[in-house]
């Protein structure tokens, strides 16, 4: 998902890069307020760790292979905070020193994986689990909250694209969110997995409190979510708004029919066009992703089940 | 991993090599915004741009080879995500003009890359008041990813060695694979533990 | 054989130490070592040499009491002291990629020094004597990752000199070195004048280097004494997990 240089234009990429900043100095702060000396190191080795584990390839379908960002978790394992920083510290030494992803885009991939990812990714960690205690709840978070990050984080990408003109959202958001439902299986999973070997190689890594101290207070993370929100607006509401209309269009027609595509608050500087069909391939795309997320909901439990056959008792 | 082509080329002795790194950095940042924001047809800027590139590269001492593989190995990962700009009108178009940006600003970033140590970019954000957590997190990321992933090879070569049935089903590579990522981040704990040791033997506060 | 006037380099009196999971522990060690003294403190694993030699810096135990049993010349370890003592005993680590963390040779050594607060200009002259005093001139800009394991060791024991340790304590400092490696150790070791305690399963290394031997097993101190008596001690050499080191089988007794 690393951007390349020139694909974003000049606004999307100082906006990206801005709104990064702010969140990367929040995160910054935040750990130096409340990250212990001892723990400092750690978030280097994080960061080399993600990279590390990024270069182990997963077979996907088909002799391809898709790989781990990384951010959900780092999030579950040291907190969202540290999550937030690490990935950015990987992005920017990938950037530097191998050239994957681009300067200008640096901003972008930052606020992609490094804290939508991380963001979404812990947000439904936490959720899941404070309603699915236990072993079993703590795969089934992992796996699906692996999943979602991947999803939101290319939506993300697909809508700096679309508001740069590069790519319209017809064909950005089919074919990113598209093709990171099947890549967040693999990121889910390995996240589960992940997760499960280190509760039985080291439980006391995974001690909620000892999280807690590199977690960050609700204020913090309310913080993290607007900056969130903010650019998930900037980059992507203007084209979700339109949902609901193509939805009825679709309903009414067989997709044949001339779909009017609103212009984005931002305007692109290519002229909107509809072929026929394309209109729908959003449509489409966008209920996968809905049905999507309750089969992997559902996957994700089938997984806690057979990875975890007798949980034991336990208050967690 | 096949590192040895990072810093193969970084501390060579040449005019470019002896700019000092702020500069460096400045003017890669300048050429890529630059590009990106100018429209195809301002030509005298992306005519001089290239030659420019092509002035750095001879001047550089780097092989054209090396520069050649580097950028044909990058390219792929331009054209996967360029592809999506053809279905649009004028699809073409775009997707020219996009390729041209997107090469000429990789072969400036690969060009700063292999003439710039990392520890000198380091220094230079340090200058600009980079936050002190964040240039140790890329200090001691950049050191220590290379073992990083020598124990990840070497943990996943032992791993299939012990494999003595055809187990190459599909699960077990998983769970192999969550294995050994697993084990990864608990010695990678544990080494940070050890770093935190020696960095206060040696005095940190 | 130790005058009672001058102020022992270290002394550790009834050591106690067990860690949070109960794994290493050390039951009660006393000893004292003599400014200019080389000890060899062997044993077998597990014994807890690593973690005794963690104690005589400070890194050991992570809270520091206001009594520590371990006193660097003269002085007790606490936090107003802690920085003397980090300066005055030099720690070298068993894995050196652990000590090696800065990302040239140069800062690595210069961390040392800088941490103590050097004034700038001195830092270059003294990080260029110590990586020539472990003949590393010429180093100063490689990255650590493409070292090899016996230069990386240098690059730490130079980082360590660079702060000008009065005492040297030294974990395994000759493990995965090649045979020409130990013999470039042994040589600078030699050549170093300092306090010196060395860790080490090497006991060839100690039989050349350390008259003055410390054999610890679970913990506690067994034996203490001159080296080529204890190693030539079959009984005991083989109760802790030793042996008697060829280097002796053929030589005469004294």
């Amino acid at each position: 998902m690393h951007i390349p240089d020139g694909f974003l234009d000049a606004k999307t990429a100082v906006a990206s890069a801005v709104l990064s900043a702010v969140g990367v100095g929040m995160a910054l702060r935040q750990a130096r307020k409340t990250l212990p000396a001892r723990r400092v190191p750690m978030l280097g080795l994080a960061a080399a760790f993600v990279f590390a584990a990024q270069m182990l390839n997963f077979p996907v379908a088909g002799g391809t292979s898709g790989h781990l960002i990384g951010a959900t978790l780092v999030a579950v394992l040291l907190g969202p905070g540290a999550a937030v920083i690490a990935l950015t510290a990987v992005l920017v030494v990938q950037c530097f020193l191998f050239n994957d992803g681009g300067l200008t885009a640096l901003g972008a991939n930052i606020f992609n994986m490094a804290i939508v990812a991380t963001l979404v990714g812990y947000g439904v960690y936490r959720l899941v689990r404070r309603f699915v205690p236990g072993q079993r709840g703590l795969i089934l978070a992992a796996a699906f909250a692996g999943w979602c990050s991947t999803v939101v984080a290319a939506i993300s990408c697909a809508g700096q694209l679309a508001v740069s003109g590069t790519v319209p959202w017809s064909v950005s958001f089919p074919a990113m969110a598209g093709v990171h439902m099947l890549i967040g299986i693999g990121e889910g999973l390995i996240t589960a997995l992940v997760i499960l070997a280190i509760v039985r190689l080291r439980a006391d890594l995974l001690d909620d409190e000892a999280v807690a101290v590199a977690a960050m207070p609700v204020t913090a993370f309310v913080g993290f979510g607007l900056v969130a929100a903010l650019g998930l607006a900037l980059f992507v509401s203007p084209f979700a708004c339109k949902w609901p209309d193509g939805l009825e269009k679709v309903a009414a027609t067989l997709g044949f029919e001339h779909h009017a595509i609103e212009k984005p608050l931002l305007a692109a500087p290519i002229p909107d066009y509809a072929l026929p069909g394309i209109g729908s391939a959003v449509v489409a795309t966008a209920l996968t992703g809905v049905i999507g997320t309750v089969v992997v909901f559902g996957l994700s439990l089938l997984l806690a089940r057979v990875l975890i056959p007798h949980p034991t008792l336990e208050s967690r | 991993m096949h590192h040895d082509f990072l810093d193969r080329y970084s501390r060579l002795d040449s005019p470019i090599h002896r700019l000092p790194t702020a500069l460096k950095l400045a003017l890669a940042l300048i050429f890529v915004f630059v590009t990106v924001a100018l429209p195809l047809s301002v030509r005298d800027w992306f005519i001089g741009l290239t030659i420019t590139l092509i002035g750095v590269v001879a001047l550089s001492r780097i092989p054209w080879l090396f520069l050649l593989k580097r950028l044909l190995f990058l390219e792929p990962f331009v054209l996967g995500m360029a592809v999506l700009t053809l279905f649009q009108p004028n699809g073409v178009r775009v997707f020219a003009t996009i390729f041209v940006r997107s090469t000429l600003c990789l072969l400036t970033m690969v060009l700063l890359s292999n003439t710039t140590p990392f520890s000198a970019i380091l220094k230079v954000l340090r200058r600009v008041r980079v936050p002190a957590l964040f240039i140790t997190t890329l200090a001691l990321m950049y050191r220590y990813l290379f073992v990083l992933v020598d124990e990840a090879e070497r943990m996943h070569r032992a791993r299939a060695s012990r494999t003595f049935t055809r187990e190459t089903s599909r699960v077990h590579l998983w769970h192999a694979l969550g294995t050994v990522i697993g084990q990864l981040f608990v010695r990678s704990t544990e080494r940070a533990e050890r770093i935190y040791a020696a960095m206060c033997a040696r005095g940190w506060r | 054989m130790k005058d009672e006037t001058k102020t022992p380099a270290l002394q550790v009196s009834n050591l106690q130490f067990r860690y949070p999971d109960g794994a290493e522990a050390l039951c009660g060690v006393n000893l004292t070592i003599a400014v200019g003294e080389c000890v060899g403190l062997i044993g077998p694993n597990g014994a807890g040499k690593s973690t005794l030699l963690l104690h005589l810096n400070g890194i050991l135990p992570e809270r520091l009491e206001s009594a520590s049993p371990v006193s660097v010349f003269g002085q007790s370890i606490t936090a107003a002291t802690l920085p003397m003592v980090r300066r005055d005993v030099g720690l070298l680590f068993q894995d050196p990629d652990d000590q090696l963390f800065c990302p040239t040779v140069f800062e690595d050594v210069a961390f040392g020094p800088q941490q103590f607060g050097l004034a700038n200009e001195r830092v270059a002259a003294v990080v260029r004597e110590a990586l020539a005093q472990v003949g590393l001139t010429g180093f100063e800009n490689r990255s650590p990752h493409h070292l090899s394991r016996g230069e990386k060791r240098r690059v730490c024991l130079a980082g360590v000199l660079a702060c000008q340790p009065r005492v040297l304590v030294l974990d395994e400092p000759s493990s995965d070195l090649d045979p020409r490696g130990k013999r470039e150790l042994k040589a600078l070791l030699h050549g170093i004048h300092a306090t010196k305690i060395i860790a080490t399963h090497d006991l060839e290394l100690v039989v050349e280097l350390c008259p003055r031997a410390i054999v610890l097993d679970h913990g506690k101190i067994v034996a203490d004494g001159p080296t080529i008596e204890l190693l030539n001690d079959e009984p005991l050499m083989l109760a802790h997990g030793l042996e008697r080191p060829h280097i002796l089988r053929h030589r005469h007794p004294h």
